[in-house]
């Protein structure tokens, strides 16, 4: 097996060393001329430009898109409109009732939105928390059991939700083992709360096994020893997960909850395929809503759009900010230990 | 399932039985039929026929009616078991008006009888179809779809390790003015998704003409900030002593770079390369925008579409499913230590 | 070959002086050992003979020539690293191979000097393993064999034993004094271990925070350590340290007691522990506190009245037991004397 992969990455990079070798010559000249400042430069420069081009840039153009209006793609044939957008997006005549929104789909993507970060976000967490109590007590062949909770996080989102739009079909193997038990078949994704419910749920089905993980490797960081404390002790169960495990997960608890919100915030891929954000527009959400206005529907409007990224790219920030302030915390203390 | 039976034997402390063991087993037992369940009923149900597939309820294993040659007829006839007043027998089918079913006896094909079709059920064995899996690489675009698919994922793949590994070499192994901020600036958009950024992203590779085109999927999506930090934090952990012995040895930069640390990075490569496949393979909703023309379509844009249509072919769509997902399990099955490693190690997906 | 020139060099990181203007000579062929407690600058100022780092200012030539501005591998140098840093990815071969293919040195070329390098190391069993499968000795003989094959104007050497075991630390001192005396060539080596120092160096340079203590040869450092800090951390047990003051009747100790010494202007008077031996008539008293036997030598910690402490190395067995008072004597020939300034008094 070893062998094989030496031999497949040795075919692999034969014509890449010839590139290597055949670069050397130049690039001995440039580290004359320009010193090991010039060496930085160059072995930064592709990554950077890549990078700047493709994800700084866009960045800093969203902000001008979001202040313009038509249906022009670039920007210099685009009518400045200053927070047009924004208002657009955010006026409601009465904002008791969101069919008053000029753009009541936003408000409604922004509701689903937000509906789903809370339920799947706790969900997940819960059960995911509870897999990795389970993965972490003294099982055999406890990489299976792993594997087996983990296998669905590598599969597409396209395909997972496929697999779904099969079991949930209303001829479905699900519709059959209800009425096999004697209950009456249900059109799961043409009822909007079961749809909503699906999305959820295959998005925690899609996802626990990636939470699990991390949350699993947070518990087999807590000394044994404790538990073996504990024992000594006699503590019950139930105490010992409330005052020790707890406790000391919540570090990468922390991590994982803003990791979730992060993910949920931005819900797609999954929830498109299975349900296309419908029936009507149950499970439309944030991302699907900024698809449609700019690219999908017959009249796109990129400045809307783009109005709308940079609302929710608000919410990521925050998030983002929160997750990395978590993490060099986490950090300091594991130092101090 | 030796796992199970030692795990049935595994008590929490002692001879009791406790109820977290209890909890413990449903929990596993459910958790291998839910995860694995779903993918496995795909699978089964890419080998039925069109009409096995709308029958309701469904049956576990795909079925093929089995037919029979016999005499004066040109085309195979399907079979039947019928059970009436005379006994159970098999039957082929010659034609059916309304509710009465003409058939013979295959051994004794002079004498039609005529049988009433609730008194007869299909005659079938475990079969596959495997027109569901040939037809669509033959009659529609799904050859074409899969290469895209593999030079996507490939090229950007090769790119993204090349790159990364280049300026996490020059963000960790030399002293610049600068530095830091890049590093921060890489560490602040490790989290921004491309949904962000969707409209000016667009217009740019519209801008430089890669809508429709492969590259236009690739480029952007190879600088992965993630790729960098992964990358760096590996080579923070390669001794500068190293890199100076190399420089002893009249080794230039761009050696020191391709002989010394990028070897010594292999194992943060592995897991670079196992992940960038992974996501570029999966990748949906960048390449659902920039790409609309069916010749250049990904897997999965491929996939949706055909799942879009209005009179969804369940049988080829579910197989081209499994299609989809075949590298993926693959890669499950052979690296998922890897992966499991570096999820664990750096919180990275 | 191989004369190297140092002259007034000095770095500085930010605010801190690191190296405060060294000044050295490093002949042709000699074995020159940098030592001082760490953070002493002599790995700092071997890494920049090497050309690893730059001075601040300064200059740095080899063999007349003046090469400060010259990169690491134009120097004609080759240097074996505290921890070796041999290509963990190469074999043994390869990893000395490296530096000469870089040269675009013909392959017949680097073979014969690789057999040549191995055969001299005795390591040519090993030359197709990887540096992980082999031994810290190994990996030294490894280390210095990649040096050996460049054919160097000079061997940098930065505390090459330091990673090994005592056992094989004194075997390996032996042989790298072997290596030199066989291939004459010059070779610096820092090590902040003075038993090392002494047992190899043809001189010995002894820096202290960025300065030049003293340079001389290993006896002469014994004998005549030119102020307070050489003489401390030259020899083993370190040296007896007194202050007291000089007098007409010869030098008198805070404790009171008086020594038969000349010692003008003196303000501190050493005397190595070896140097004391038991004597009813001597004019020191002490109180003996930890007697440390060892067999053939023993090693007295006493008190001297008014607090100040003595250690003394006799020879054999001495019947000496905890709390008991003796009397020391001592040759004033090897008494040290030291002024105020910490400097070795004119006598």
């Amino acid at each position: 097996m070893a062998q094989v992969g030496a031999w497949v990455g040795a075919v692999i990079t034969a014509p890449l060393r010839g590139f290597a070798r055949l670069l050397d010559v130049p690039l001995r000249v440039w580290q004359r001329l320009a010193g090991q400042n010039g060496m930085a430069a160059f072995f930064l420069l592709p990554n950077m430009a890549i990078f700047g081009i493709f994800v700084l840039f866009p960045l800093g153009l969203n902000i001008a898109y979001s202040l313009t209006s038509g249906g022009a793609l670039f920007l210099a044939d685009r009518n400045f409109a200053g927070l047009g957008q924004y208002q657009r997006l955010l006026t409601c005549a009465d904002y008791t009732n969101l069919l008053s929104c000029q753009e009541d789909q936003f408000w409604t993507a922004l509701g689903n939105t937000a509906l789903f970060v809370v339920v799947q976000v706790t969900a997940l967490i819960v059960l995911a928390t509870a897999t990795a109590l389970i993965l972490n007590r003294e099982l055999r062949a406890r990489s299976f059991w792993r594997a087996v909770f983990f296998f669905p996080v590598l599969l597409s989102p396209v395909v997972v939700g496929l697999i779904w739009r099969w079991i949930l079909d209303r001829n479905g193997v699900l519709n059959a083992g209800l009425v096999a038990v004697g209950l009456d078949p249900v059109n799961w994704l043409l009822d909007r709360n079961f749809a909503f419910a699906a999305a959820v749920g295959v998005t925690i089905w899609a996802h626990l096994g990636f939470f699990a993980l991390i949350l699993l490797a947070g518990l087999q960081a807590i000394p044994r020893d404790l538990y073996e404390a504990a024992e000594m002790d006699g503590t019950r169960p139930a105490r010992v997960f409330w005052r020790i495990t707890l406790p000391l997960l919540m570090p990468n608890m922390l991590v994982v909850i803003v990791l979730a919100l992060i993910r949920a915030v931005q819900v797609f891929d999954e929830a498109f395929v299975l349900t296309g954000g419908g029936p009507g527009t149950a499970t439309l959400f944030l991302t699907q809503y900024i698809y449609e206005v700019g690219f999908a529907s017959l009249l796109k409007n990129p400045g809307l759009a783009a109005a709308a990224s940079i609302l929710m790219g608000g919410v990521l920030v925050v998030l983002t900010l929160l997750q990395l302030a978590l993490g060099r915390r986490n950090e300091r203390k594991a130092k101090l230990k | 399932m030796s796992a199970v039976g030692t795990f049935l034997t595994r008590r929490r402390g002692g001879d009791r039985w406790d109820w977290t063991d209890i909890v413990t087993f449903l929990w596993l037992g459910a958790g291998v039929f839910i995860m694995f369940g779903p993918a496995l009923w795909l699978v089964l149900s890419s080998f039925k026929s069109p009409a096995q597939l709308s029958e309701f309820p469904p049956t576990l294993l795909p079925y093929e009616a089995r037919t029979a040659v016999v005499e004066g007829y040109d085309k195979p006839l399907p079979l039947f078991v019928v059970t009436d007043d005379s006994g159970t027998r098999t039957l082929a089918e010659v034609r059916r008006v309304g509710t009465i079913a003409q058939m013979v006896d295959p051994e004794n094909p002079a004498t039609m009888e005529r049988i009433n079709i609730a008194n007869r059920t299909p005659d079938r064995a475990v079969g596959f179809s495997w027109g569901n899996y040939l037809d669509p690489f033959l009659r529609f675009d799904f050859l074409k779809y899969t290469q895209n698919s593999i030079f996507v994922t490939g090229v950007a793949t090769l790119i993204t390790l090349l790159t990364n590994s280049m300026a996490a070499f020059a963000l960790s192994k030399y002293d610049f003015r600068g530095r830091n901020t890049v590093v921060v600036l890489i560490i602040a958009t490790l989290m921004i998704p491309l949904s962000v950024i969707l409209v000016p992203l667009y217009s740019i590779v519209s801008g430089v003409g890669l809508i429709n085109s492969l590259w236009g999927v690739i480029l952007p999506t190879v600088a992965t900030p993630t790729g960098v930090f992964l990358l760096r934090q590996y080579m923070l952990t390669i001794p500068d002593e190293l890199l100076e012995a190399a420089r002893m040895d009249h080794a230039s930069e761009w050696q020191i770079y391709w002989r010394i640390v990028l070897p010594l990075t292999a194992p943060a490569l592995a897991v670079l390369a196992i992940f960038s496949v992974v996501w570029r393979w999966n990748d949906f909703l960048w390449p659902l925008i920039v790409l609309s023309r069916q010749e250049v379509y990904t897997l999965q844009v491929g996939l949706n579409a055909y799942a879009g249509e209005l009179n969804v072919q369940w049988h080829y769509l579910l197989a081209m499913t499994v299609i989809t997902m075949i590298p993926v399990v693959l890669v499950f099955v052979f690296l998922q230590r890897f992966i499991t490693a570096g999820i664990a190690g750096t919180g990275l997906k | 070959m191989g004369r190297i020139v140092l002259k007034d060099i000095r770095k500085t990181y930010g605010a801190v002086d690191v190296l405060k203007g060294i000044d050295l000579e490093v002949a042709e062929g000699e074995l020159v050992v940098f030592v001082g407690p760490s953070g002493c600058g002599k790995s700092t100022l071997l890494r920049m003979i090497a050309g690893l780092d730059r001075p601040t200012t300064g200059t740095i030539e080899i063999d007349g020539v003046d090469v400060t501005a010259r990169g690491a591998a134009d120097r004609g140098l080759a240097m074996v690293f505290q921890s070796y840093a041999l290509y963990p990815h190469m074999t043994v071969r390869a990893n000395m191979a490296f530096g000469l293919q870089n040269t675009k040195m013909a392959k017949a070329e680097i073979d014969a000097r690789i057999a040549e390098a191995a055969r001299m190391l005795e390591i040519e069993p090993l030359l197709d393993r990887r540096p992980g499968q082999l031994s810290g000795g190994q990996r030294q003989r490894v280390a210095i064999g990649r040096a050996i094959v460049r054919r160097p104007t000079a061997f940098l050497l930065d505390e090459p034993l330091s990673n090994l075991d005592a056992e094989l630390r004194v075997s390996m001192r032996a042989e790298l004094s072997a290596l030199h005396d066989r291939l004459g060539a010059t070779m610096i080596h820092v090590t902040h271990d003075q038993v090392e120092a002494m047992t190899m160096a043809d001189r010995i340079v002894v820096l202290r925070a960025g300065k030049v203590e003293q340079v001389d040869t290993p006896l002469g450092l014994y004998n005549r350590p030119a102020n307070l800090f050489v003489a401390g951390f030259i020899g083993a047990p370190g040296m007896n340290l007194w202050a007291g003051r000089a007098g007409a009747s010869g030098f008198t100790l805070d404790g009171g007691q008086v020594l038969p010494v000349a010692a003008q202007g003196a303000t501190t008077l050493g005397l190595r522990p070896q140097h004391l031996r038991l004597d009813p008539a001597g004019p020191l008293v002490a109180q003996v506190t930890l007697v440390e036997a060892l067999g053939a030598e023993s090693v007295i910690h006493a008190d001297l009245a008014g607090g100040q402490k003595l250690l003394a190395v006799l020879p054999g067995q001495p019947d000496l037991a905890r709390g008991a008072s003796v009397r020391f004597g001592f040759d004033p020939g090897h008494a040290h004397l030291f002024g105020a300034d910490g400097l070795r008094a004119a006598a």
